[in-house]
């Protein structure tokens, strides 16, 4: 499978993923349903130097806390399938409110790269985005793109490709919660040094943060591995 | 001391701060997940009689149903 690549492709509603997505795949896609429920799944495939890509459209989300199906569907794509990379679409205008899903992203550990689009928008609004430092902080590499114009396409080609290279393992981003929350954080991860079943799926850190969230999705994987 | 009301009950051009929401783990969260988090500021921008509140929050507009903005409460600045 060394020419084969899967992309995910996530983001906030309305933030430019289906131009991204179009601009990828062109006209080679294909519109069906996530299994089990009406949300729409759309996968496309294209090429790019030798590389046979294929593209999964992931339902737009806020967060990838479950309530809804939409955002369980996101969740389990990523932790089911391993997609090579996750391009995770950002406005570029709105930061503050698209880094909250960027963040959860990398807290799982997702292969993120992150699409910093509608780029003319932040321009004309007279503001700028320090890249190279917003790609230190969240540790992952960071696209400019007007997807609108088909900007920035060739450039995320390139990441997608690079990040599906990559050998060495991408590591969950820590951010610090305070005090209080570390210490229970550390306590639950410490319990599940336990148990072997879920931590093989997914990293403890993100399982104490999504509990203490009160997620509902975790919660119920937890009473039917049956750990107290 | 400003009184503390819900979100439906603001005219528009007005900015408030968000006290908390009422009812629900659900619609806290979902509101939370959307930037609506408790001591944020808002500013209604389109309330009428009938149909979505629509508010400007941390730079961006959000719609908010009428039956969700009842159980906003926020507080007049």
């Amino acid at each position: 499978m060394t020419n084969g690549i899967t992309v995910a492709l996530a983001g906030n509603p309305n933030s430019g993923k289906t131009t991204v997505f179009n601009n990828l795949t062109g006209s080679h896609q294909h519109v069906g349903n996530w299994p089990g429920v009406t949300v729409e799944k759309k996968e496309g495939i294209c090429g790019y130097k030798g590389y046979h890509i294929r593209v999964v459209d992931l339902p737009g989300v806020y967060g990838l806390t479950a309530y809804s199906p939409d955002e369980v569907i996101a969740r389990d794509f990523i932790v089911d399938e391993k997609p090579d990379a996750v391009v995770d679409i950002v406005d570029g205008s709105n930061l503050e409110r698209n880094l909250y899903l960027t963040v959860q992203l990398l807290e799982m550990g997702a292969r993120v790269i992150v699409a910093l689009n509608m780029m003319d928008e932040v321009n004309a609004r007279n503001l700028r985005v320090d890249i190279e430092g917003l790609s230190r902080l969240l540790g992952a590499p960071v696209v400019p793109m007007v997807a609108s114009r088909n900007e920035g396409t060739e450039e995320l080609f390139d990441e997608i490709v690079r990040m599906a290279q990559r050998e060495v393992p991408v590591r969950g981003l820590v951010l610090n919660y305070g005090r209080e929350v570390e210490e229970e954080i550390a306590k639950l991860e410490r319990l599940f040094s336990q148990d072997g079943q879920l931590c093989r799926k997914y990293s403890p850190r993100w399982l104490a943060v999504k509990l203490l969230e009160g997620d509902e999705d975790i919660v119920s994987k937890f009473n039917e591995v049956g750990v107290g | 001391m400003s009184q503390i009301i819900s979100l439906a009950m603001v005219s528009p051009g007005k900015t408030v701060q968000v006290v908390g929401v009422r009812f629900g783990w659900g619609l806290q969260k979902k509101l939370a997940d959307m930037g609506l988090t408790p001591g944020v500021t808002v500013r209604v921008l389109n309330n009428q009689i009938a149909g979505p509140v629509i508010i400007d929050l941390r730079g961006s507009r959000l719609a908010l149903g009428r039956g969700m903005t009842q159980r906003v409460l926020v507080k007049e600045l």
